[in-house]
């Protein structure tokens, strides 16, 4: 098992159907894919392209229908480990409500706990940790059902970090959420990474998201497209809009402005950068004959 | 009549009574129930009836809502009474009266004692719920029957299944009003008619009800294998309940009142 050391996640031309049988259309095909510990992914595609497949391949609650699937460089189709696997790969879904079990927050981040037959005493401390880590102590004692949907989001992952995960996959946590909920999960989650040095595997559709990824991979039915850094990713402004995919309002605009023959640089993503750029070139001291401009 | 009734209802508190280890209220609740039974006369009730009142007041719970509780049985109470009447034997009532004369004392006695019985019976046992959280009782009530998994009652998984029901009913009902709403909105009549119409125009309500159950249970199932659900085996248990003083006083005085109602019955 030399493979365990850096990559966490590593697929081996996967393919999967969700009915080999019939000789139904492959969901996926021919997925590479090595993840990174402790890096943060983002993964874009339009609505059926088979992000959600491709997450529960990554922790065994699907099995590729053809290649092979290391998590922590285990095989997921080892079924003597998948309790090992599941531990390790934290997977939360989109809709809240259909993640929480118990009728009350700190019973429910327990559960997990639970399952894998951790002590009372381990238990109580690492529930207390995990609320802690999210920031929901306070409704430690609450009914969920009560809560906003941007808590019941933390609560969900809470539940998850108690098993002490190495790495965490998303899949549209934020996208039943209102903007203040978006903020307090995609804070929690960068917390995540940079403090616990927890993998983050993020699907979302929210563009402003996967800026904030090292790594964005682009899916399209089945396959993978673009893969590389948000930078890199999102220069391809075209091959996105072909597959009905935005890009972040900045490279939007730059991607506007160069189709005018205004040489604004390629790689501008947040507002920050975005203001940055434009009043330099209102200042004059970038025009429109053909120049290139650097930040 | 459906919001009047209470039985079954929690009213969340902090009393002794609310403290209280629920796997000893409902053991004690059962102890009360047998003790009511074997009641003979007139000084069993008072020492039932007594323990009752005494549960009310530390309890806080407003005696309004304990009678609330029993308004909607109040027509089963009367027509039990009224038929213990007629199987009564003793002494006629009115001895003087010819067609009364059915009427005997003996059957007065039943009667009433049935309805303090009934009164008694359903006052004390829906006190355990008003005191105690559904979840506390599932709870409570697993961690009583696990012995039976012994001999293969799947204990673990009627509990899981009830902690589950519970979770889910604010949540769907929430979504019926959602879609009850919804199809109003589009023109929907559920309030006139005949009770065949009316039943009808609770399809477009339900269907799409039962849909999202079942996306639910789909997503949920997914959900609790990721967080290494694997049945009952080798679990262990988050809460941990103890029997602590208050426990063990409670459990003195009933026990205190049920000797005391054997004596009665034998001495009196
Ligand atoms: N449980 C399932 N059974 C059969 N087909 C499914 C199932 N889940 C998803 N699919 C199909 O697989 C394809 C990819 O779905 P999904 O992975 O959910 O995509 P995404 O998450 O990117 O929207 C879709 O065409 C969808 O209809
Ligand atoms: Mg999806």
């Amino acid at each position: 098992m030399s493979n365990i050391k850096t990559e966490i996640i590593k697929t081996e031309n996967i393919s999967f159907s969700y009915n080999p049988e019939e000789n139904s259309a492959l969901v996926l095909d021919g997925i590479d894919l090595e993840i990174e510990q402790n890096s943060f992914v983002a993964i874009l595609g339009h609505n059926g392209s088979g992000k959600s497949t491709l997450a529960k391949n990554f922790n065994g609650i699907l099995l590729p229908t053809g290649g092979k699937v290391y998590a922590c460089g285990i095989d997921t189709a080892q079924s003597d480990k998948i309790l090992e696997i599941r531990r390790n790969m934290g997977m939360v879904f989109q809709n809240p409500d259909n993640q929480i079990i118990a009728t009350v927050v700190d019973e429910d981040i327990a559960f997990a706990l639970e399952n894998l037959g951790v002590p009372h005493d381990e238990m109580v401390q690492r529930v207390d940790e995990a609320l802690e880590i999210v920031g929901m102590t306070e409704y430690k004692h609450h009914a969920p059902h009560r809560l906003s949907g941007g808590q019941k989001q933390r609560v969900a992952i809470a539940g998850i970090i108690a098993m002490r995960p190495k790495c965490l996959i998303m899949d549209e946590p934020t996208a039943m959420l209102d903007p203040k909920g978006r903020k307090e999960v995609m804070a929690t989650i960068k917390r995540l990474k940079s403090e616990q040095g927890v993998t983050v595997v993020l699907i979302t559709h929210y563009m402003d998201e996967a800026v904030q990824a090292d790594r964005v991979i682009v899916m399209d039915d089945g396959k993978i497209l673009v893969d590389g850094t948000p930078e890199y990713v999102f220069q391809n402004v075209g091959l996105l809009h072909s597959v009905a995919l935005d890009v972040p309002q900045a490279a939007e605009l730059m991607y506007k402005l160069r189709e005018y023959d205004i040489k604004v640089p390629i790689s501008v993503l947040n507002e920050k950068d975005c203001v940055e750029v434009l009043s330099k070139l209102l200042e004059g001291k970038i025009d429109n004959n053909h120049r290139e401009f650097n930040l | 009549m459906i919001k009047d009734i209470t039985i079954g209802q929690y009213f969340p508190g902090d009393s002794v009574i609310h403290k209280m280890d629920p796997r000893m209220k409902i053991i004690l609740t059962v102890v009360y129930i047998a003790a009511l039974f074997m009641v003979k006369n007139f000084w069993g009730f008072l020492l039932t009836g007594g323990l009752l009142i005494v549960i009310i007041l530390i309890s806080k719970i407003p005696v309004q809502t304990v009678l609330k509780g029993i308004k909607p049985l109040l027509f089963i109470i009367v027509f039990t009474a009224f038929f213990n009447i007629f199987y009564g034997t003793g002494a006629p009532v009115f001895p003087d009266i010819g067609w009364l004369a059915w009427l005997k004392w003996g059957g007065l006695r039943n009667a009433a004692f049935m309805v303090i019985r009934i009164v008694l019976l359903i006052t004390g046992t829906s006190f355990m719920t008003y005191t105690t959280s559904p979840v506390m009782l599932t709870d409570a009530l697993e961690r009583l029957i696990s012995p039976l998994r012994y001999i293969k009652v799947p204990v673990h998984e009627l509990a899981m299944m009830m902690t589950i029901a519970m979770r889910f009913i604010p949540t769907l009902t929430d979504e019926t009003e959602k879609i009850t709403n919804a199809q109003k909105a589009r023109g929907a009549d559920f309030e006139t008619g005949n009770i065949i119409r009316r039943a009808k125009a609770l399809i477009p309500i339900l269907i799409p009800l039962i849909v999202s159950a079942f996306r639910r249970a789909e997503e949920l199932a997914d959900a609790m294998e990721c967080r290494c659900y694997n049945g009952g085996d080798g679990r262990t248990r988050y809460k941990i309940y103890s029997f602590s003083l208050r426990d063990y006083i409670a459990a003195f005085i009933v026990l205190a009142v049920f000797v005391s109602i054997i004596l009665i019955n034998v001495f009196i």
